[in-house]
């Protein structure tokens, strides 16, 4: 990230070599469009490139302050959109995690990610649905408690149970691999 | 903070808290270890649901990113001003809450003491069917004040400030500011005393607002820091 901030493009490259695959697919996965998804790739990067000097290690890593700059871009590209965009996305998204069996062909088959989805879809539905409305739809746990008119209490614990149960069995699966 | 805010973090890591929150989560975290330990694993975790949605890149998409940021050269720091840092931040982020309040009190104020006399003050109370932020002078400049009006026809969003004579060379511009992105230009003035200022650019909910000095006839990135800037 030094090199970034001290200008170096081709090291800008290296890290979408490294990352460009997650930004670009996180990002698709929010918009559903390719085309939209390329755009918004774009400007994060280019985000990253011209916000390389407001990374500070001590806060957290690269890949999790990159994923969040990617998520935001999503948003803003979504939110000048207008909402229509984004409600068809969440309905999609929704119904992609609550059934596995539609999880498109193109989405990375490896092992891992496979492990990775069977722990989602072992979540309880309602866990499921606010994971899947924060991750791919971007919205906060008040956006999520107005869009599915439960408690905020009750997303708030649903979110928090579910990566609970998440983080154990991904815990456990670091450990078998 | 000396509770330790478990129940937040998940959210944190996967960017479901407001704002607000997420920033005192963010504050408690960087002095906490073992929130901190906490953070890492639910990142982890919440970068492997990430990872499942990985997929091919586009033809030609790194060159395009790698050649834009060739073309515009060496990032340069935006103004030092702690207001663009929020801005800057991956996170939207908000003027904090307790500076809106004391800009409306101090602004309510001062439009009621002087409305008879003072044409800004006029201009404000003349004000109908429409939302008013205050913006805040951020001490750069003595004596600026403005506002940000978004009418509720849906016209487009206007300052009205009140500004001394811009030293020469320099000229008054108005810039959006929005999270993980830079200032968009949104507008200069040459007028000294009251003007009302139209925004060029889009201002979205949660866009913030602020006026620099910059070099006559405006730029597109802006060099000065804020003399005056609030928040949607």
């Amino acid at each position: 990230m030094s090199r970034v901030a001290g200008g170096d493009a081709d090291a800008l490259g290296e890290l979408y070599d490294h990352y460009g695959r997650v930004v670009f697919g996180l990002i698709y996965r929010m918009l559903g469009s390719p085309e939209s998804a390329e755009e918004v790739a774009q400007n994060a990067f280019h985000s990253v490139w011209r916000q390389a000097n407001a990374y500070r290690p001590e806060r957290g890593s690269v890949r999790t302050w990159l994923l969040a700059i990617a998520r935001n871009a999503a948003i803003d590209w979504r939110r000048s959109k207008g909402n229509r965009v984004g409600r068809e996305t969440v309905i999609d998204e929704t119904l992609m995690l609550v059934d596995e069996r539609r999880v498109e062909d193109t989405v990375i088959t490896n092992l891992r990610a496979q492990r990775v989805r069977a722990a989602v879809a072992s979540l309880p539905p309602e866990q499921r649905e606010v994971l899947s409305l924060a991750f791919w739809s971007g919205l906060s746990q008040t956006e999520i408690a107005s869009r599915t008119g439960a408690p905020l209490g009750t997303v708030k614990s649903r979110v928090r149970l579910g990566m609970a149960r998440l983080r154990e069995w991904l815990g456990d699966d670091e450990v078998q691999r | 903070m000396t509770r330790h805010p478990i129940d937040n973090l998940a959210a944190l890591a996967i960017g479901a808290l407001d704002a607000d929150e997420a920033r005192a989560v963010r504050a408690h975290v960087a002095g906490c270890q073992s929130c901190g330990a906490e953070l890492r694993a639910l990142e982890e975790a919440a970068f492997a649901v990430v990872a499942t949605a990985e997929r091919d890149v586009p033809d030609g998409l790194r060159s395009k990113i790698v050649e834009r940021a060739r073309r515009e050269g060496v990032p340069r720091q935006a103004p030092s001003s702690p207001l663009f840092d929020l801005f800057r931040r991956p996170a939207p982020l908000a003027i904090p809450v307790a500076l809106a309040l004391l800009l409306l009190v101090s602004l309510a104020a001062y439009a009621g003491a002087r409305r008879d006399a003072d044409r800004y003050a006029s201009a404000l109370a003349g004000i109908a069917g429409a939302r008013v932020v205050a913006l805040a002078p951020t001490g750069e400049v003595a004596g600026v004040r403005g506002s940000l009006v978004i009418p509720a026809t849906g016209a487009a969003p206007y300052l009205i400030l009140d500004l001394p004579a811009a030293p020469s060379g320099k000229t008054w511009e108005a810039w959006v500011l929005r999270a993980l992105e830079s200032p968009l230009a949104a507008g200069i003035t040459n007028e000294r005393g009251v003007t009302t200022l139209v925004l060029t650019a889009p201002l979205a909910s949660g866009d913030g607002v602020a006026v620099t000095l910059e070099p006559s006839g405006g730029v597109d990135r802006v060099t000065g820091n804020p003399v005056l800037a609030g928040k949607t």
